[in-house]
C-alpha cells in the first residue's frame, strides 16, 4: 500500500511557523539586564534521576538562603534571584542549561553543578561565558589541580580532603591491614589513590583495591574480596545508591564483624536509607548537622523550622557556598567576574563548618575536616553521625593545585 | 576462607543473582514471545514494584504482604494499560511499541518519583530471613538463599504451567500462531491482558524482592532494563527456558567474573551477549535466526 | 493481519513542497541574523540533532534496521573529532570531516558483525557493541579521558585560517552545512536503485535475496552510510559544546534518538530532523516549566502513538492513506 507524499501548502506553512515560533518564542528569546535589579544565582542541579536526591538538597539549601538573605534585603540592596533547572544529571543538558543562563537570562554565577562529569563540561566555558562558579559538592581533586580555570572556585570538602581527614584519624587508630573499594570512575580513583599514598606513608599496610561499576546491584564478589585480603577495615568510596546497596548486603553478610567499614562521605539520606546497616560506619563528613558551632547551631534550628527536620550533608554544604558567594559579592561591590574574581581569592568567612578561607593559588576553600561515627542517639528514629575528631583546615587540605600532602 | 568454602560461597551468591535475574528475564520474554513488545518499561515496572511493596511493607509492618500484594497490584496496572492503550497498537508497526513503551517508561519513572521522593527508601527483609547461615565457618545470608530458593519455585511454577495449564497451553498456541489461535476460537485479546499482566508483575517481583539488597531508589528502572534485555537475548527472546538459562549464564559469569577479573565488570554482559549472538544469531533457544 | 506494511514511499518533491522547503531553508540561514545568541545555541544544537537522526532513519525508516546503539556513531564521532581537535593541531572542518568518515569505516566492521543476524538480534547486537564501546571508552582513560571524557575542546582554526568556522554563526553554517549536505546525499540515495534495494529489503528481504541481491552487502553499506553520518554529527557536537564524555555512548542516547526518529516521522528524511528538533527542545522548555516534565514527555509520546501514528511530518503533510486502516 503505498502512501502518497501529498502535503497541503497550508500544512507545510505550520510546520514552519511552529517550529519558528518555538524557536523565536518568547521564553527562548527573553533576555534581562545584569547591572541592577535581581542579583541572579544559576544552579543547573540534577533534580531528578539517580541523584536527584543530592540535587533536591542542594536546591532546598540555596532557597532557604535566598529567603532568610532577601528577608534581610538581599546583597548590596539586590534581590536575589535563584534560577534553578533540573539537568537529569545529563552534561549534555546541564552544559544547555547553564548556556541559557549566562546567555539568554544574564545570569553570570552559578553554583549548585551536581555531577561531577556536569561540572567538568561546565567549566572550561566559565572564561567564555565570562561567569564565576563555586562549587558546593564536586569533590573532584582534580578541579583545583590540574583542570583549575581561574573563574572556578571550590566552597566544599573535596574528596582528597575527606580522605585526607579518614587518613588522619587512622594515624592513632589501632588498625593496620587496609583493603579499599571504590566506584570505578574519576572520583573512586582519585579518592583511593590519595588513601593508598596516606596509609604508605603513615607506615601501614596497604593490601589492595578493587573499584565497582556504578549501578553495580550484586556487591557480594567485592565483599567475599574484601574478606578474603585479610584486612582490618576498608576504606570506601562510594555513593548513593551504590552506597545503599553494598552497606544493606555487607551488613547482610556480617562483614563489619570482621572488617571495620570506613567512608569518605557520611549522609543522612545513605543512613536513612540503608538504617542499622550504618551502624558503626567511620567516616569523614562533609557536613553534619551534629557540628558544634554557634553558627550551625542556629543554621540547624532555622533549619528545623523551615523543613522540620534536620539538615543533610549537601543541603549545609550549599548554604556555606551561599555564603561565600555573599561574602565575595559584598566584598567586590558588584557581580561582575573581573570584580568578583580577585574578591573571591583570599576570602574569609565564619559558617557553619568554622572557619572557611578560600586559597588565592588554587580556590579551594581551606576548612576543618571532622570525622564521624554513625551511632544510635536517644531522640532521634534513625542513626546519627557524631563527630569523633576534627581537623584544621592546613592539615586536611593539599598543598596548592596538587592532590598530595606535605606530611 | 579455604577454597573450597570460598567457591561455596561464590556459587550461592551466584544462584541468588541469577534468580533476581531470571525474575527480570522472564517477563520480558514472555511479554516478547507472546506480543513482539520489546517492553522499554520493564525497568521502570521492577522499581515501581519495589516502591509499591515499600508502602505495603511500611503500612501493614510485614515484608511478606508487600511480596503477595507488589506483583499483584502492578500486574494488574500492566492489564490496564494493555486493555486501555496497547490494545490499539497490535495492527501497527513495531515502532508503535517502541515508543508507548518509551513512554510508559517515562511516566512510571516520573510518577514514582512524585509519589515516593527523591531519597532511597529502605526496605527491610522479614526477621525471618535476616539472618546468616554458616557455609563452612563463613557467614552466607538467609535472605539470598531465600531469593535462590524462590527463583526455582518460580520456575518450576511457571513451567508448569506454561505445560500443563490451560491457560499456559493457550498463551504458547497463541505465541507461535496468533492467527491459527484465533481462528480456533481462543480469545486472544484476553490472553495477550493476561499475559501482559503477568509479565509487568514477575517484573514487580523482582523489584521487590531486590529491594532488601539494594533499596527502593529512582535509579533503579535505569541499572535494570539493560540486564533484562541482555539476558533475553542470550536465552532468545520469547523462549522461557531461554531467559532461565541467560538469568544464570549472566548471574554466574558477574559473580565469578567480578571477583577475579574486577577490570572487565563493566563489559562481561555485553562480551557474553555478543559472543552468543555471532554463534547462535537468535540466542541459546532463540527461534529467530 | 498486524504489521502489515506501509510504504513509505519515495519522497517525491511536488511544486509546493520544494517551495516551503526552500523558504525554511533561506530562514535557517539567515537566522544568524536575527536570532538572540541563545537561541542561536538552540538552532545548532537541533542541527547537530537533526543530522543524528537523519542518519539513523536512513537505517531505521529506509531498510528497517532497528538500531539500538546508534549513539555508538555520535559517541565515536564526537571522540574523534574532540580527540583530534585537543591532540593535533588539525583544524575544525577536517577534524570534523575526518571523524566522520572514520566512524563510517569503523562502522562497516559494526555492520558486517551485526548483519550476521536480523530482527531483534540484529538489534540487540548493536545494543551490545554499543556498549562495548561505551565500556571502553570509559575504562582507556589515557586516550579517551575514561569516566571525565574529554574536555575543554577547541575550535582549532589552523593554519588555512577558516577563522570563521570558529565564530558562533560560522560554526552554525558548517553545522547546517553538514545537514543540507546530508539530507542531500541520503535524498539521492533514496531515490536511487540502491535506495530501491533498501526499499525491497524493508518490505521483504527474502524476496529481495531470491531477486539476486546481496541483500547482506546492502546492509552493511548502509549501517557504514548511517554510522558515517551519524558520527559527522557526533563530530560536530564535540567542538559545540567543548566536550565528548560516556554519555554520548550511553544506550540511553540510542533510546533518544529512536524515539526522535519515530516521533518525527519514520522513514521521510525531513522527519527526523524534526523530531530531534522537537524532542530537544520539548524537553528544555517542559524542564524549564515543571520539576515533572518527564511525566509530560512520556505522555506527549503516549499520545503521538495514539493519535498521530505517523509523527510530526505526517502531521504536517496530513497523508491520505489509500486504505483506511480498521
Amino acid at each position: 500500500m503505498s502512501g502518497q507524499f501529498r502535503p497541503s501548502r497550508r500544512a507545510m506553512l505550520k510546520v514552519g511557523l511552529a517550529a519558528t515560533a518555538t524557536v523565536a518564542s518568547p521564553a527562548v528569546l527573553r533576555s534581562a539586564r545584569a547591572d541592577t535589579g535581581p542579583i541572579k544565582i544559576g544552579l543547573p542541579l540534577a533534580l531528578t534521576g539517580a541523584l536527584g536526591s543530592v540535587g533536591q538538597q542542594q536546591k532546598r539549601g540555596a532557597e532557604l538562603w535566598a529567603k532568610v538573605q532577601n528577608a534581610k534585603g538581599g546583597i548590596l540592596g539586590r534581590q536575589i534571584e535563584l534560577l534553578i533547572e533540573d539537568t537529569a544529571g545529563n552534561p549534555a543538558n546541564c552544559v544547555r542549561k547553564a548556556q541559557e543562563m549566562v546567555e539568554r537570562r544574564d545570569c553570570r554565577l552559578l553554583t549548585g553543578i551536581t555531577l561531577s562529569s556536569e561540572a567538568l563540561a561546565v567549566v572550561p566555558k566559565l572564561a567564555e561565558w565570562d561567569s564565576i562558579f563555586i562549587s558546593s559538592d564536586n569533590g573532584d581533586g582534580r578541579l583545583t589541580a590540574e583542570s583549575l580555570v581561574p573563574n572556578f572556585f571550590r566552597a566544599n570538602i573535596s574528596g582528597p580532603m575527606g580522605t585526607r581527614a579518614v587518613s588522619l584519624y587512622l594515624r592513632s587508630a589501632k588498625l593496620q591491614k587496609f583493603y579499599a573499594l571504590g566506584l570505578d570512575y574519576a572520583w573512586g580513583h582519585n579518592s583511593v589513590q590519595v588513601f593508598e599514598q596516606e596509609t604508605t606513608k603513615s607506615k601501614k599496610e596497604f593490601i589492595g583495591k578493587v573499584f565497582a561499576p556504578t549501578g553495580t546491584k550484586d556487591y557480594s564478589p567485592y565483599i567475599t574480596k574484601i574478606r578474603q585480603s585479610g584486612a582490618d577495615a576498608v576504606f570506601l568510596v562510594l555513593q548513593g545508591d551504590d552506597n545503599n546497596a553494598f552497606l544493606s548486603q555487607a551488613q547482610q553478610y556480617r562483614l563489619p564483624e570482621k572488617v571495620k567499614l570506613l567512608t569518605e562521605i557520611v549522609d543522612l539520606t545513605s543512613i536513612r536509607a540503608v538504617g542499622d546497616a550504618s551502624l558503626g560506619l567511620i567516616g569523614s563528613s562533609r557536613y553534619s548537622f551534629t557540628y558544634d558551632h554557634p553558627l550551625n547551631a542556629e543554621f540547624v534550628a532555622l533549619w528545623k523550622k523551615e523543613h522540620n527536620t534536620v539538615p543533610d550533608t549537601f543541603e549545609g554544604e550549599q548554604w556555606q557556598c551561599m555564603k561565600v558567594f555573599e561574602a565575595g559579592i559584598v566584598k567586590a561591590g558588584g557581580i561582575e567576574a573581573a570584580k568578583l574574581r580577585p574578591a573571591l581569592e583570599d576570602i574569609e568567612i565564619e559558617s557553619v563548618k568554622g572557619k572557611v578561607h578560600i586559597r588565592k593559588c588554587d580556590h579551594q576553600g581551606v576548612q576543618q575536616g571532622f570525622m564521624v561515627e554513625v551511632v544510635k542517639k536517644p531522640g532521634f528514629d534513625t542513626p546519627v553521625p557524631e563527630v569523633i575528631a576534627t581537623f584544621p583546615g592546613d592539615e586536611t587540605t593539599p598543598t596548592c593545585n596538587t592532590m598530595t600532602f606535605k606530611d | 576462607m579455604s577454597t573450597f568454602g570460598l567457591l561455596l560461597s561464590q556459587f550461592a551468591d551466584a544462584l541468588s543473582q541469577s534468580a533476581l535475574l531470571f525474575f527480570l528475564g522472564v517477563g520480558l520474554t514472555l511479554i516478547f514471545g507472546l506480543m513482539r513488545i520489546v517492553n522499554f518499561a520493564h525497568g521502570a515496572l521492577y522499581m515501581l514494584g519495589a516502591f509499591v511493596g515499600y508502602s505495603l511493607a511500611h503500612w501493614s509492618g510485614n515484608y511478606w504482604v508487600a511480596l503477595a500484594g507488589a506483583p499483584m497490584l502492578v500486574g494488574l496496572f500492566g492489564v490496564a494499560f494493555e486493555f486501555s492503550i496497547l490494545r490499539r497498537l497490535y495492527r501497527r508497526d513495531a515502532h508503535a511499541f517502541l515508543m508507548v513503551t518509551f513512554g510508559l517508561a517515562l511516566v512510571v519513572g516520573e510518577a514514582v518519583r512524585l509519589t515516593w521522593g527523591s531519597d532511597a527508601l529502605k526496605v527491610a527483609a522479614p526477621p525471618a530471613l535476616s539472618g546468616v547461615i554458616f557455609l563452612l565457618d563463613e557467614p552466607f545470608p538467609v535472605y539470598r538463599l531465600f531469593l535462590a530458593a524462590t527463583g526455582i519455585v518460580v520456575a518450576v511454577a511457571i513451567w508448569q504451567f506454561l505445560e500443563r495449564s490451560r491457560l499456559g497451553l493457550l498463551i504458547r498456541a497463541t505465541s507461535q500462531n496468533a492467527e491459527m489461535a484465533n481462528a480456533l476460537g481462543v480469545d486472544i485479546k484476553l490472553i495477550r491482558s493476561c499475559v501482559f499482566g503477568i509479565g509487568c508483575g514477575l517484573a514487580a517481583l523482582g523489584g521487590v524482592l531486590a529491594a532488601p539488597l539494594v533499596t527502593a531508589s529512582n535509579g533503579m528502572a535505569a541499572t535494570v532494563i539493560i540486564d533484562a534485555f541482555v539476558i533475553v537475548i542470550i536465552g532468545g527472546m520469547g523462549s522461557f527456558l531461554g531467559s532461565l538459562i541467560g538469568a544464570l549464564l549472566i548471574g554466574f559469569v558477574q559473580v565469578f567474573g567480578n571477583y577475579y577479573a574486577p577490570d572487565f565488570a563493566l563489559a562481561f554482559m555485553y562480551l557474553v551477549m555478543l559472543v552468543v549472538l555471532v554463534v547462535r544469531p537468535g540466542g541459546l533457544l532463540g527461534k529467530e535466526a | 493481519m498486524t504489521g502489515a506494511t506501509r510504504m513509505k514511499g519515495a519522497t517525491r518533491m511536488k511544486g509546493a513542497t520544494r517551495l516551503i522547503c526552500i523558504v525554511v531553508l533561506l530562514a535557517l540561514v539567515l537566522a544568524p541574523l536575527g536570532l538572540p545568541p541563545f537561541a542561536m545555541t538552540l538552532l545548532t544544537e537541533a542541527v547537530i540533532l537533526g543530522l543524528f537522526a537523519m542518519s539513523l532513519d536512513l537505517m531505521f525508516g529506509y531498510t528497517r534496521l532497528v538500531s539500538f546503539g546508534h549513539a555508538a556513531a555520535y559517541g565515536f564521532g564526537a571522540y574523534a573529532s574532540g580527540w583530534l581537535l585537543l591532540h593535533t593541531g588539525m583544524p575544525l572542518l577536517f577534524a570534523v570531516f575526518a571523524a566522520g568518515l572514520l566512524t563510517g569505516v569503523l562502522a562497516i566492521g559494526i555492520g558486517w558483525m551485526c548483519t550476521l543476524a536480523t530482527g531483534v538480534s540484529f538489534s540487540m547486537l548493536t545494543l551490545a557493541l554499543a556498549q562495548l564501546l561505551y565500556a571502553i571508552s570509559f575504562k582507556w582513560t589515557s586516550v579517551t579521558g575514561g569516566s571525565d571524557g574529554l574536555a575543554g575542546i577547541p575550535r582549532t582554526i589552523g593554519p588555512f585560517g577558516f577563522a570563521a568556522l570558529s565564530s558562533k554563526a560560522g560554526f552554525y553554517y558548517l553545522a547546517l552545512g553538514c545537514l543540507v549536505g546530508g539530507f542531500l546525499v541520503c535524498f539521492a540515495l533514496v531515490r536511487s536503485p540502491f535506495g530501491a534495494v533498501l526499499r525491497g529489503i524493508r518490505e521483504n528481504e527474502s524476496k529481495t535475496t531470491a531477486l539476486g541481491y546481496n541483500t547482506r552487502l546492502y546492509k552493511i553499506a548502509v549501517v557504514a552510510i548511517s554510522y558515517g553520518l551519524g558520527g559527522l554529527a557526533g563530530a560536530l557536537y564535540a567542538p559545540f559544546a567543548g566536550f565528548a564524555n560516556t554519555e554520548l555512548l550511553f544506550w540511553l542516547l540510542s533510546g533518544q534518538v529512536l524515539i526522535m526518529v519515530i516521533v518525527g516521522g519514520a522513514g521521510t528524511l525531513i522527519g527526523p530532523v524534526l523530531g530531534a528538533a522537537f524532542f530537544m527542545l520539548m524537553e528544555h522548555q517542559l524542564s524549564a516549566w515543571t520539576e515533572a516534565w518527564a511525566l509530560y514527555f512520556g505522555l506527549i509520546f503516549i499520545a503521538f502513538v495514539l493519535f498521530a501514528p505517523e509523527g510530526i511530518w505526517g502531521l504536517a503533510t496530513r497523508r491520505r492513506r489509500a486504505h483506511p486502516r480498521p
